[in-house]
């Protein structure tokens, strides 16, 4: 009698695993789980973006803005229209120009609700919006396929964001921890090419100093050496503009550049070490291309060497408080530079060192 | 195909042992995300007096921080790096 009960429900549940199939409800099942499963995710992010949204709405407050709504709200929305790219023709020239417009906006936003704070107040309360309006941007993007997939009934969409929401999660993990180092202006990962910029500061004997477009250019003598140290006026929350500097100090020196080399941080692979050093050709800078190309352009014009030093970490490691591996890495970095500045230029040569980064708590 | 009962107890248990398994080494890939806490070395630029203390906000490299405690000269923010708790404890 049990065995016709136990055959009766196998049959059972093949009669309706046949009827799922052949209907497509299984796809139907699978994507009500997706959907499940992201829309989990999403509260998530949603719940990380208030947090954040708080934290900056109450630095605002400390700086004494009475209604941080307003800014906060406006700066989350904030964007910039990529330039045409079908028509490539002065694309770096367009792209400059938006980048510049934007940054200049942004900045003129914030002192306009701030006006009484100091610039490194300014420059955290500025990446502080930042990263809130990235983690609005993101929960936007990912509420708008899910909503489309659930819509549209695309089982193929939903499966697609459902693949992609770990590396998503991640991303926004990433950013919502950056905001401590960002709050408090503790330097992070990133600031680890201006740090090397500052200690080979510290080691030479400073001749001159002067800031361009919130980058500074330091004349030293060391190692019987020139050398002119450019990175992001510190220590705020600033990147600067080394590309364009770097570009209109070479010129300033009619192109008397021995060698150039750029220090950086740079996304490890999968498996690779936190704070390995890795010696290479080209410019060592990741803008989205104005920077890059001013370097490029400099150097290829007067034949100059470009050699680049990178310290290897993750996105995480790069924006989230400066790990000690990665301050030991920048101590050995500092060597390597010597060492590359001794052995590719001979005495009273003229290098140009270039700390590229976020000099989020590195002065000078 | 009729299975008899012990059978299909067999089946179920096996399919369930396998489900345990999976979701077990599921949560034993998750890596485990490990704290840290930010830090400051301090310097005397005097004697070359080093010690490692918790981070104040708002502090930077090159910050002076009060006196040195062995020859009064000025103590420099070194280094600002966060280490791992795990490390701190043993």
């Amino acid at each position: 009698m049990a065995t016709d009960w136990v055959s009766l429900a196998t049959q059972l549940i093949w009669i309706v695993l046949f009827i799922l199939i052949f209907t497509g409800a299984n796809q139907k099942i699978q994507m009500r789980l997706w959907s499940y499963d992201i829309r989990n995710k999403l509260s998530i992010i949603k719940s990380y973006l208030e947090q954040d949204r708080v934290r900056v709405e109450k630095q605002l407050k400390n700086l004494g803005v009475k209604t941080p709504d307003l800014l906060i709200k406006r700066a989350m929305d904030f964007f910039i229209i990529q330039p045409v790219n079908i028509e490539p023709t002065d694309i770096i020239k367009r792209l400059e120009h938006l980048i510049i417009t934007g940054d200049k906006s942004f900045k003129k936003m914030v002192e306009q609700a701030i006006p009484k704070a100091t610039k490194y107040e300014r420059s955290l309360v500025e990446t502080g919006l930042s990263i809130v309006g990235v983690m609005n941007q993101i929960y936007k993007i990912v509420r708008h396929y899910l909503l489309s997939g659930e819509k549209e009934n695309n089982w193929i969409l939903l499966m697609q964001l459902e693949m992609a929401m770990p590396q998503i999660m991640r991303i926004v993990e990433t950013y919502h921890k950056s905001l401590d180092a960002f709050l408090t202006g503790t330097p992070i990962g990133d600031s680890v090419g201006p740090l090397v910029a500052y200690k080979l500061i510290e080691l030479g004997r400073v001749i001159s100093k002067k800031v361009v477009e919130d980058t500074s250019i330091t004349e030293l003598w060391l190692d019987d050496r020139r050398i002119y140290v450019i990175k992001a006026e510190g220590p705020g929350s600033n990147v600067g503009r080394p590309g364009h500097v770097l570009y209109d100090l070479v010129e300033e020196l009619k192109g008397g550049v021995d060698l150039v080399i750029t220090i950086d941080a740079a996304l490890k692979l999968e498996g690779e070490e936190t704070g390995e050093i890795a010696e290479g050709i080209g410019a060592a800078i990741g803008d989205p291309g104005p920077e890059k190309i001013a370097i490029e352009r400099a150097t290829t014009k007067y034949g100059i060497p470009l050699k680049a030093l990178v310290i290897k970490m993750d996105l995480g490691e790069a924006i989230h408080i400066m790990k000690k591996e990665i301050y030991e890495a920048g101590e050995k970095a500092l060597e390597y530079v010597r060492k590359i500045i001794i052995e590719s230029t001979k005495p009273k040569s003229t290098i140009i060192v270039a700390g590229i980064g976020n000099t989020l708590g590195v002065p000078g | 195909m009729i299975f008899d009962q012990n059978t299909m107890l067999i089946l179920t248990l096996i399919a369930l042992a396998i489900l345990v398994m999976q979701l077990y080494m599921e949560y034993r890939r998750k890596p485990k995300q490990a704290k840290y806490i930010p830090k400051e070395l301090i310097v005397c630029k005097k004697c070359g007096y080093e010690a490692e203390r918790d981070y104040e906000p708002g502090d930077f490299i090159s910050l002076v921080k009060g006196k040195c405690p062995k020859c009064d000269g000025e103590l420099v923010i070194k280094a600002i790096y966060s280490v791992k708790l795990e490390e701190r404890k043993t």
